[in-house]
């Protein structure tokens, strides 16, 4: 008798994966650093950090603490939320078209963050702008999940988040329009497209723990996605309790996207592009491509935010913009290969 | 067809509104006088209110009486109000249509078609142009004197202004980090305080934004911020409670100055110009040491 196979059974990434994970790592750092270096006025960064560092609360300090170092972490932290939920969705829907922003999660949780804060709510409650997002962005995740139970296939998944996405950003607009404030109706464009500028360390306060909570939920189901990509009931005999798998993937799902569309506005493409550029380097295990597609994800939208401001455009390009530039040709490519495929 | 039969519409709107110029000339307002004045303009607004009796005034914008934007809310109470559409100007039967020179232009074509051509107001872009614009509104409505008055009154603000003992540097930011440029009303209210304008060192885009970090690091002396709490949150607005914009506030660097005051020529710019100066009088004694090491 030979002893099982280890195939879903192991807990630590391979040799390759780890090198992968180190390597996009990297890159990120490298990025961070980069966004942190760039920006519309030359400060002497050493010397702004050592001004910090000396407790000197000297302007080239406080932009570099208040403005670039929030704009670089929210670029990652926002980028690892849609990138590992791509992955995690690709995974669990088995489904390669998946994405925050395709099935329109991204705009739901905007819709939620804009009915909050322009409602006047986040004025006394500031933790009710991510809330806000979470809960958009919950009601979209809870509905695809619904759809997807009843075997909805992968087209009809992707019509309903065109719906959804129509649906929620006419609701947006709607919602701006009414806000009382006159500057309100001129901001759908940040909802819609998404950007990092001028962010402050409030928002990263508001929206990381939140968000860490939604990746620790995600992360927690690598092992199932990879035995779910043998089959629901393969995967249920091998133990895995697929209604906690489920919730698990929804809430996470909900709360990486919601509370990052509550401080960045909802941007695109980011969570489709990443999982397939990290399969084939992962060996097409969906587990084995959640890290990996997070920092991907971080890098992309560091990257992206990198774009707008080095390119002269003025004002400056939504991040959405960017993503999408990259991303849409993406997407129409993978819908050609699918029906060459069949 | 289709051009022959909107030929016959403008047709009929223009011997609508010569009937209603017909009308006009029956009410006891004055020999000549316009009777009913409609403005399109938030700025032709507040010059027609100050200007014009109340019996005049037809209708204003629904701007006019918003007292977040308008100099002249109080006034406006109780007049109608348009949203500029030709077809409410033409059912007023106006005599007189003011109209601003980058605004409600559909409309300001419309009439322009019918032979009805509204005076349409530039934007100035100094002290003169002011007294000019205040000159030709309270001709149009038949109060040349009014106007003489207000200039006078505006005369009177600015040769009481008292520089500070040097020319402090100043940074005007609105919602959505919006300046003043250079060249503008705004610029030459700053000179008229004996300032200079921060904007003219730093790259703003075509719309007169300025990116935060460069507006911080610009190091102003005053930055006039918009005090007034608008209790409706928008991204414009929080952006002026950056807390990078908090600690330039902590130090008492801030200027609170309505934006209403800045917007429109009239005798309020004369306002800004001497709070502006109070306000770097109070500073100028202290200001050396403040800056950063």
């Amino acid at each position: 008798m030979t002893a099982p196979t280890p195939l879903v059974t192991r807990t630590t990434p391979e040799t390759g994966s780890r090198g992968l994970i180190a390597g996009v790592g990297l890159l990120v750092a490298t990025l961070t650093v980069a966004s942190i270096a760039v920006g519309y006025a030359a400060i002497d960064l050493p010397a702004a950090l050592g001004d910090w560092l000396a407790g000197r609360a000297t302007l080239p300090a406080l932009v570099l603490m208040e403005l670039r170092l929030p704009r670089a972490l929210l670029g990652g932290l926002v980028g690892f939320s849609l990138g590992l939920t791509g992955a995690v969705m690709q995974g669990y829907l088995r489904n390669p078209l998946a994405d925050p922003g395709i099935l329109g999660i991204s705009s739901a949780a905007a819709l939620g963050a804009v009915v909050v804060f322009y409602g006047g709510l986040a004025g006394s409650l500031s933790l009710a702008l991510p809330l806000g997002g979470i809960a958009g962005a919950a009601l979209a995740a809870l509905g695809i999940n619904g759809l997807a139970a009843r075997g909805t296939g992968t087209l009809g998944l992707i019509l309903a988040g065109i719906g959804l996405s129509s649906l929620a950003g006419a609701l947006t607009a709607l919602a701006l329009n009414l806000a009382p404030n006159p500057y309100a109706a001129l901001e759908i464009v940040f909802w819609l497209m998404g950007s990092l500028a001028d962010r402050s360390m409030d928002h990263v306060r508001l929206c990381l723990p939140l968000m860490a909570l939604g990746w620790i939920l995600m992360l927690s189901t690598a092992r199932a996605l990879d035995a779910l990509a043998l089959g629901e009931d393969t995967a249920a005999s091998l133990g895995f309790d697929l209604v906690s798998v489920r919730i698990r993937i929804v809430t996470g799902a909900a709360l990486a996207v919601g509370s990052g569309v509550a401080v960045s506005g909802a941007i695109g493409f980011v969570g489709l592009v990443v999982p397939h550029l990290v399969r084939p380097l992962v060996g097409a295990r969906p587990g084995a491509s959640l890290w990996p597609s997070g920092l991907l994800g971080a890098a992309l939208v560091l990257g992206a935010d990198l774009v707008v401001r080095l390119l002269p455009t003025r004002p400056e390009l939504k991040l959405g913009v960017v993503t999408a530039l990259v991303g849409a040709p993406f997407l129409i490519a993978l819908l050609f290969r699918r029906e060459q495929g069949r | 067809m289709r051009a022959l039969s909107l030929l016959g519409l403008v047709g009929g709107l223009a011997a609508y509104m010569a009937s209603g110029l017909a009308s006009a000339g029956e009410t006891p307002a004055g020999p000549g006088w316009p009777s009913r004045i409609v403005s399109l303009n938030l700025c032709a607004d507040e010059l027609v209110l100050r200007l014009a009796d109340r019996a005049q005034v037809a209708a204003v914008t629904t701007l006019a009486g918003d007292p977040r934007g308008s100099t002249v809310a109080t006034e406006a109470t109780g007049v109608p109000v348009t949203r500029g559409l030709a077809e409410e100007i033409v059912a007023l039967k106006p005599d007189l249509v003011i109209a601003g020179a980058f605004t409600t232009r559909t409309t300001v074509g419309l009439l322009k078609r019918i032979g009805f051509p509204p005076l349409e107001l530039g934007v100035p872009a100094d002290f003169d142009g002011v007294r000019a614009q205040i000159r030709q509104v309270a001709a149009a409505v038949g109060h040349p004197e009014r106007g003489e008055a207000m200039v006078a009154e505006l005369d009177a603000t600015l040769s009481q202004i008292v520089p500070a003992s040097r020319s402090l540097r100043v940074m005007v930011l609105r919602p959505n980090a919006f300046t003043v440029s250079p060249g503008s009303l705004g610029d030459a209210i700053i000179r008229a305080a004996g300032l200079v304008n921060v904007a003219a060192e730093i790259g703003r885009d075509r719309t007169g934004s300025v990116p935060l970090e460069a507006a911080a690091l610009a190091d102003a002396d005053l930055v006039v911020l918009d005090a007034g709490e608008a209790g409706t949150p928008s991204f414009a607005d929080a952006l002026l409670h950056h807390p990078i914009l908090e600690r330039i506030r902590a130090q008492g660097r801030t200027v609170p100055i309505p934006n209403r005051l800045w917007t429109c020529p009239g005798p309020q710019v004369a306002e800004v110009a001497a709070r502006l100066a109070a306000a770097a009088r109070e500073r100028a004694p202290m200001s050396a040491p403040m800056k950063a090491p």
